[in-house]
């Protein structure tokens, strides 16, 4: 069996007397690709700002690549990559100067010839002395892919990857994820409210419902436990409804 | 490369590309040439009317410029510290912090294994390093300028002091551009981070020095300190409010250094009190906690 390289334990956070995320359990093991499907406010968020030692979690606790996000903050930034929804960057750098910017924040001390070879794997050459203020949508999620990479992170989270982008972008991010998965080993937390996203990228997922955790199972025990639904996207409103309070 | 010096690097590399720090840093060199400029137009308008007086037999009084002293010519240089120098600082001190909340690159900088303190003190430290380049260039052309009008290139205890003024100069600016830093951290929209330190100089260059001098507002404008006006309750308003204007602090420095003798006063007492509050904010910076760095604007 594999290592967990995710183990979250009742974690909660409150916004003021508001539940935002209420006892969440889950434990995803190292190599998975974890998909956390919600509505808007369901929690999504909030839970991947907890993960990355954004937000602290009002109680409860998450072990990242076997570092406590409450007890040891420092620890898990050093073995995380992440890209938030609407990634921004230095629009007045070029792409190369942004990147050795996050690479030596990282800890890189010679970032340039990682630089290169992440560009490469991301296919994505050609650009590195264009101002990132220029870049597409499309490209910015590249950047956004090649900054998450750069320290080579033992544990990918992505907030809504593929919002914004058009289906050509979103079927490149796509095989990118896969890509980083199956080539790098790198254990992916993702958040998202497109189902089709998850069925063809995923290996796991949980439902999140206002804050509660509603299901969680493989993708293919999901489909297996669910034999009289058609598609991922009934199972899932099956599974809202039956965890709405 | 740690945090810190990472930090520090980026900030050059951003403040040489922002335009209104470009801007800011060209208007300062420019009016410490123009000063320059201003000087030699001077000397050499009044020594030809002084000349030509003489030639007519008009006057036996000694040419004025004669025994002016050579660093004379660079005491204005001390208001454009006071005026554009500090806005200059105040600007690029809010634009530092204010950079990842507008540009949403704080998620980015806050997965990092860094701390915020390092963060910040390298930011400051990227600032300072692009404030002592601006001085030392328009210290290179106050001494280029006064060499060429009194035709006789500065010693090394001319040169020293001048160096002097300029680090001084440089500890003042470092004091606001830690009031724009912390302005540009703690306010909810980017006008108030900008305008909030703007009142505080104000305050601080023009309110507090007429406390406790009852200066005309006019006179606040020269590089020379306002006289404090004894008797009163001046007297106790000067002792009070006097440590804090940091601006009639640093003239009374700059003139000293300077060689005014019209002032009396020791530069050590202005650069002891600017040390302390750069000091001061330097620490205010470490306390700032790691949620504003990410606090949105409300714009």
């Amino acid at each position: 069996m594999r290592d967990s390289a995710i183990i979250l334990t009742r974690l909660t956070r409150m916004f003021g007397d508001i539940p935002a995320v209420t006892n969440l359990s889950v434990e995803i093991a190292a190599g998975e690709i974890f998909g956390l499907l919600g509505h808007n406010g369901a929690g999504k968020t909030t839970t991947v700002n907890m993960l990355t030692t954004l937000l602290s979690p009002t109680s409860g606790d998450a072990q990242v690549g076997g570092k406590s996000i409450t007890a040891d903050a420092a620890a898990v930034r050093g073995l995380i990559g992440y890209l938030p929804e609407n990634v921004q960057f230095y629009d007045n750098l070029t792409l190369v100067e942004n990147l050795r910017f996050f690479g030596r924040l990282s800890g890189i001390r010679r970032p340039d010839a990682r630089i290169a070879d992440v560009l490469r794997f991301l296919d994505f050459t050609g650009h590195e002395d264009q101002r990132v203020g220029t870049f597409s949508k499309g490209m910015r999620q590249r950047v956004g892919i090649a900054q998450a990479i750069l320290h080579s992170p033992a544990v990918l989270f992505l907030d809504e990857p593929t919002s914004g982008l058009d289906p050509e972008g979103v079927r490149t991010l796509r095989e990118t994820i896969v890509r980083l998965n199956r080539e790098l080993g790198l254990t992916v937390f993702m958040n998202t409210h497109l189902l089709s996203e998850v069925a063809r990228t995923c290996t796991s997922i949980g439902i999140l419902n206002q804050g509660r955790l509603v299901h969680h199972d493989t993708v293919a025990g999901t489909l297996a436990a669910y034999p009289e639904e058609q598609s991922l996207e009934e199972i899932f409103f099956q599974l809202e409804q039956a965890g709405t309070p | 490369m740690n945090a810190f010096w990472t930090s520090a690097r980026h900030e050059v590399l951003s403040i040489t590309r922002a335009r209104i720090a470009q801007l800011l840093l060209v208007v300062f060199v420019g009016m410490v040439s123009a000063s320059a400029v201003i000087g030699w137009i001077t000397t050499r308008t009044v020594t030809a009317v002084y000349e030509g007086i003489l030639a007519a037999g008009l006057t036996t009084a000694a040419n004025p410029f004669t025994d002016v002293a050579p660093l004379y010519y660079a005491r204005n240089s001390a208001i454009y510290v006071v005026l554009i120098g500090c806005l200059m600082a105040i600007v690029l001190g809010a634009q530092a912090t204010l950079r990842d909340r507008k540009q949403g690159t704080s998620a980015l900088v806050l997965t990092r294994p860094l701390t915020l303190r390092a963060r910040l003190l390298g930011q400051l430290t990227g600032m300072g390093l692009v404030l002592a380049a601006v001085l030392l260039v328009s210290t290179l052309i106050s001494w280029v300028s006064i060499a060429v009008i009194t035709a006789v290139p500065l010693s090394g205890n001319l040169t020293a002091r001048l160096l002097g003024f300029a680090g001084a100069s440089w500890l003042l600016l470092m004091v606001f551009a830690i009031i724009g830093m912390i302005s540009g951290l703690f306010a909810r929209r980017e006008s108030t981070a900008f305008l909030a330190p703007f009142v505080v100089w104000s305050g601080i260059a023009f309110v507090l020095p007429q406390l406790g001098t009852a200066a005309r507002p006019v006179a606040l404008l020269n590089p020379v300190p306002a006289n404090p006006v004894t008797g009163d309750s001046f007297t106790a308003l000067s002792a009070l409010t006097g440590p804090f204007a940091i601006t009639e602090q640093f003239k009374t420095t700059a003139s000293v250094l300077l060689q005014n003798d019209l002032v009396a006063g020791s530069a050590v007492t202005g650069v002891l009190a600017l040390a302390i509050f750069l000091i001061a904010g330097v620490i205010a910076i470490t306390l700032v906690p790691r949620r504003k760095i990410r606090s949105a604007l409300h714009e």
